[in-house]
């Protein structure tokens, strides 16, 4: 008697569990098509003629793709032009921010000096400080220097405002590893630089990935200090595609949504590849910053 | 070897290099700012020093200074009270779903999140496009076309379309944040609760609420301090109009500078922009700090 109330009673249970999964799965699938379905229909009227955007239709089926407006992207969008300077870009600056972070997280955590504190915190300061309020003083000063139109322009004042968060990062891990196997390194006559590249670096590694990652993105997707510093196309970014090309081409939507899905292809295909990473990069990144 | 640690030469060569690029464009640009501040220049040509007249202006005149200042509070308050529980609910649930469907979920998520700020403005101008954008297409097509809008032309609901705009865009990153930290709660907790007999509401009372206090702290002060630091998706779909109805800080100094022709006052904003995101985020750190951990 007492069994089968109870079993009843698990059934129910279990009957009332699936119902609950469905309403979560049900939900969560809302919201993702929020998330995502613009982007869908931008890829979908990237494939169409600029005219059949104005049919009543949410997505349309695109019969005979019309591949001309990729081909308008990639010959006047620069897409290509613009994604070499995006790689060289992201690859110098990223290199720096990690290089220089860990030299500085070393000086400021390992290194035995007074002031060694003070410095730590003022490179932290530039948490605060909006990127946005620096522009207009640095457009003047790379104009000075004669480096607006160069690499430079870019490389600078990335590697600059992603140290504070990079140095952060780094130094923070470094807390939570003990100095013991540096300690025997330094006593059998190992020099700061090569203990620092032999064997603090290796030990940093999940703290680097997250630097590399998060710097990443932000280098990748800058926009407005890559459209105030440079006065040329030569070293533009691929960010800039977009907004160059909605200028030349006004009323050719189509088109304009090519270049769009083209210069979020890379950062979308790196993405999928190391999506794990990625999100456990942010995640760690976020909540220590 | 503590010698070693000391060397002094040692630590200028590890140090210099990161403080010297970091000075030199990030601290240097707000005093020579400061300085451009005190000036009438208007970007070319010759300009007096007028003291202090452009920063009492910013500070105790222009309106549209302060509208902007409001509407970063607005989005920080849709922010935190439309956003954050959203995100919070869906990374509860996703966290429950389990398997290859929950890596689905979390993934998928976050992919606004990596494309850039550029593709995803442009896209919404076109969403929000009064002739043939989709949101438009969807109200006509569920029978609500009383709704339709030109929705960043009208003055009434541009404001709002960026917010969401800007909360849509940064919804990956919140849900992430309240997904790890949900994920960093011991499922024995979880555990004991269902052995009490706790229903799921209960739970989030008594266990993941309190679990989470410090990432919601931390998530929520990252909220209020970026809400005052917006700028490419207005500057990109707005420009901060109608009128001034979507203006915020960083886009009406850029205006001010490169548009309006006057550099020595866009300075002036700079300056006491930096002085405001150093006190709101020391402000919301004091107030949002966790206590108890």
């Amino acid at each position: 008697m007492a069994e089968t109330v109870s079993n009843k009673h698990s059934i129910r249970g279990k009957i009332k569990k699936k119902i609950f999964r469905y309403i979560q799965i049900l939900l969560c699938s809302v919201l993702t098509v929020g998330c995502i379905f613009p982007l869908i229909w931008l890829i979908n009227f990237s494939l169409l003629k600029a005219n059949e955007l104005f049919g009543p239709k949410f997505l349309v089926w695109p019969k005979n793709p019309h591949w001309e407006n990729y081909r308008l992207a990639l010959t006047d969008g620069k897409v290509p032009q613009y994604l070499v300077n995006s790689v060289i870009v992201a690859v110098v600056s990223v290199s720096l921010i990690v290089i220089l972070s860990v030299m500085m997280s070393y000086g400021f955590k390992r290194m035995r000096w007074r002031l060694s504190n003070v410095f730590l915190n003022i490179v932290l300061l530039g948490f605060m400080i909006p990127i946005h309020a620096t522009l207009l003083s640095n457009f003047i000063t790379f104009a000075d220097l004669k480096i607006q139109d160069s690499y430079f322009a870019l490389i600078i004042p990335y590697v600059a405002f992603n140290l504070p968060q990079a140095t952060f990062i780094m130094s923070g891990f470094m807390d939570t590893i003990p100095d013991a196997v540096e300690e025997s390194a330094l006593m059998d006559g190992c020099s700061i630089f090569r203990l620092l590249f032999t064997i603090v670096l290796p030990i940093l590694k999940p703290a680097i990935m997250t630097v590399i990652i998060t710097a990443f993105l932000n280098v990748w997707n800058e926009f407005i200090m890559a459209a105030t510093y440079l006065t040329s196309d030569r070293y533009r970014t691929l960010p800039f595609s977009v907004y160059n090309f909605s200028g030349m081409y006004s009323s050719n939507y189509s088109a304009q949504f090519a270049v769009m899905a083209l210069s979020a292809f890379p950062s979308l295909i790196a993405y999928v590849i190391l999506n794990k990473h990625i999100t456990k990069g942010i995640a760690a990144g976020a909540v220590k910053g | 070897m503590d010698r070693i640690r000391r060397n002094k030469y040692v630590i200028f060569a590890l140090v210099f290099p990161g403080l010297i690029i970091y000075a030199f464009a990030v601290l240097y640009p707000i005093f020579k700012s400061f300085y451009y501040g005190m000036t009438d220049w208007k970007g070319i040509g010759e300009f007096n020093i007028i003291g202090l007249e452009n920063y009492k202006k910013v500070i105790f005149e222009d309106k549209v200074f302060v509208t902007s200042l409001i509407n970063a509070a607005v989005l920080a308050i849709c922010t935190v009270l439309i956003q954050h529980p959203i995100a919070m609910f869906f990374a509860i649930i996703v966290d429950k779903l389990g398997g290859k469907l929950e890596s689905f979920f979390r993934a998928v998520l976050f992919i606004p999140c990596v494309i850039s700020i550029v593709v995803t403005s442009k896209m919404w101008v076109n969403v929000f496009n009064s002739s043939y954008g989709l949101l438009n297409k969807f109200l006509d097509a569920v029978h609500l076309g009383f709704l339709k809008h030109d929705w960043l032309g009208d003055q009434h609901v541009a404001l709002y379309s960026v917010v969401f705009v800007i909360m849509w865009q940064g919804f990956g990153y919140a849900f992430l944040i309240y997904y790890s930290g949900i994920k960093g709660i011991p499922e024995e907790l979880f555990e004991a609760g269902r052995i009490d007999g706790a229903n799921s509401w209960q739970q989030f009372i008594n266990i993941t609420y309190p679990m989470l206090k410090p990432v919601i702290l931390v998530n929520v002060s990252i909220a209020i301090t970026s809400s005052l630091k917006q700028m490419e998706p207005i500057y990109l779909m707005t420009n901060g109009g109608p009128g001034t109805k979507t203006q915020f800080v960083a886009n009406y100094l850029y205006t001010q500078a490169f548009t309006a022709q006057k550099y020595g006052y866009a300075n002036a904003i700079a300056v006491v922009f930096v002085v405001i995101c150093l006190i709101t985020t020391v402000v919301v750190q004091k107030i949002f700090k966790p206590r108890d951990i």
